[in-house]
């Protein structure tokens, strides 16, 4: 027989925001919600982080932007997204509706670009984070060449906490040398919180044609390969940080989550599962329960980074 | 959605016909949709795999796909036996919009390009008598569902090699002393192209069912879109598409 007060708790504190579980779509993987929002109420996601948001319009990469390779897939969208007031003015008034915490991917070319970005998405009331992009691999400018060197992250950083009055995040790359520097420099910049790991750039070539198979030559390897890349370096920031960790790199069950919140996360963001099985969230959040009752464990706070 | 496999078949060389049956097929079903078929049982492949809608029976019910063996993904589903069970999502996309009741109707497949003008063919059918088609191959052993076509219009084929019916690109068998209001084909980027060309000059509505590499299939990624024809915007070819008007987008 089983009670509701023997109903383990998911809920997360993160930076300030109340997260009814530790489970939100990563952004690029979930558009600004419409679609995956035919599957299923989106309310029961701890978070909904949308696609990443530029001051101007961005028609992203030539095509093949997306392809598979063993145990994950690579891409290069380049950063697609109407620009932040279209996104403002029309995409996120519906997703505040479903009645669930907005979390906004910002990206920028350069830093007064990120600052108006922010400011917008701040000033709008519509999102309750921001979570900075200074990671994104497949574009020319901006996004990683601001992720890789600790004082150009930190300075970043300072410049646009300024223009934020809600918590904000930064999204770490793992095409750096040491990811602990650069989450320093995060926390010294100020930010409330770090997630960590984007994509990690990745090839793969047509024999046929003998070339890359993506039009963008390079591309963003995620899914399950990446799993051990992405625990590691969320270990590693968490012996490092005082912030909160959204840890993600292949997490397509409850127990890969649990790994990442063993490992310091204090919640965690699905990807690429999205596409494989458009209900992996909801399915990982009750996998998450699953684990928890098994173990006998009534609060993730009980785990949180036992792994260090 | 689980759908059971009740028929899977080698129609010629590498590709594969099979027919499969579930609740999806409760769902109104437009010619040229598809739907997102995972394959594998682990995480080795990670995207499903989208292939059209070549044909669907209300009575069985049943849908039929065809497919063409290009990596272990496909080779896994054409080793699917009857009573396998398959996790697919649909019908996915928009479909081609029909035309006008007694049009003249033209209908061009390349390819693996050919399945989905069937069932498209099937509804013409039902509004107008006077329906063309046009398949392309690269040879006559590539061929499949011409008998099926036949039933349904007047049928032309083209083999690159010239084995089977006339010797060249499926432009080389349009007929020049007939005019239609409406053209339907789906197949290589190359050949919508120069299909566009061929009918630069006259008044016909062109619909192109487009293809792309794909991730999520349902719109959310971004990962399959093309330009629109003055290139200011993009469009997703998973959910704004597959089909689209020839004047919207740039092929």
């Amino acid at each position: 027989m089983s009670h509701t007060t023997n109903k383990p708790n998911l809920a997360v504190e993160l930076a300030g925001l109340h997260l009814k579980n530790p489970v939100m779509p990563a952004s690029g993987c979930f558009g600004f919600g419409r679609e995956y929002g035919e599957y299923y109420h989106l309310n029961q996601l701890g978070a909904v982080v949308v696609k990443a948001t530029t001051l101007h319009p961005r028609l992203g990469n030539p095509t093949p932007r997306v392809t598979e390779v063993t145990g994950g897939m690579l891409n290069a969208i380049g950063l697609a997204n109407p620009g932040v007031d279209k996104v403002l003015s029309s995409e996120l008034p519906w997703l505040a509706e479903r009645n669930v915490p907005i979390i906004v991917n910002a990206a920028g070319d350069t830093v007064d670009e990120y600052c108006e970005v922010v400011r917008r998405i701040s000033n709008s009331g519509l999102a309750q984070a921001i979570e900075l992009n200074v990671s994104c691999p497949n574009v020319e400018l901006g996004g990683l060449a601001f992720g890789v060197e600790p004082r150009i992250l930190k300075d970043l950083v300072a410049a646009v906490r300024k223009h934020c009055s809600i918590p904000l995040f930064v999204k770490l790359s793992p095409n750096v040398t040491s990811i602990q520097d650069l989450a320093l420099a995060a926390e010294d910049g100020g930010a409330d919180g770090i997630s960590l790991i984007n994509t990690l750039i990745g090839m793969k070539i047509d024999l046929k044609t003998r070339k890359p198979v993506l039009a963008n030559k390079r591309g963003g390897l995620s899914g399950p390969a990446v799993k051990p890349v992405a625990v590691r370096m969320v270990y590693e920031v968490a012996q490092v940080v005082q912030l909160p960790i959204i840890g993600m790199g292949g997490i397509y069950s409850g127990e890969d989550a649990v790994e990442f919140i063993m490992a310091g996360a204090a919640a965690v963001m699905v990807g690429t599962a999205n596409f494989t099985n458009p209900y992996a969230c909801l399915q990982i959040i009750k996998e998450i329960e699953e684990f928890m009752v098994r173990e006998g464990i009534k609060d993730l706070e009980e785990i949180r980074g036992c792994a260090l | 959605m689980i759908l059971d496999v009740i028929k899977n078949t080698n129609l010629t060389g590498d590709i594969w016909e099979m027919e499969l049956t579930g609740p999806m097929l409760v769902k109104p079903i437009r010619p040229g949709q598809f739907i997102n078929i995972r394959v594998g049982e682990s995480h080795e492949h990670v995207l499903r795999r989208p292939i059209s809608i070549g044909a669907v029976d209300r009575d069985t019910p049943s849908l039929t796909i065809v497919f063409r063996v290009v990596g272990s993904g496909t080779k896994w589903l054409s080793e699917r036996e009857v009573g396998d069970q398959l996790d697919a999502l649909g019908p996915l996309g928009r479909g081609f919009p029909l035309p006008k009741e007694g049009a003249r109707v033209l209908i061009v497949g390349g390819g693996v390009g050919v399945p989905p003008l069937y069932e498209l063919a099937r509804e013409v059918r039902k509004l107008t008598e006077q329906v063309d088609i046009i398949l392309g191959f690269g040879s006559g052993s590539d061929c499949f569902w011409e008998d099926e076509f036949r039933q349904l219009g007047r049928v032309r084929v083209a083999t690159e090699d010239g084995s089977s019916g006339i010797k060249g690109y499926v432009t080389d068998a349009i007929p020049n002393d007939q005019i239609w209001d409406y053209l339907y084909t789906c197949g290589p980027k190359p050949m919508l192209r120069a299909l566009k060309q061929h009918f630069d000059k006259v008044p016909i509505k062109g619909y192109v069912s487009l293809e792309e590499h794909m991730a999520c299939g349902v719109g959310a990624c971004h990962g399959c879109t093309c330009h629109t024809a003055d290139f200011q915007e993009t469009k997703r070819i998973c959910k704004d598409g597959p089909v689209f008007s020839w004047e919207e987008v740039a092929l």
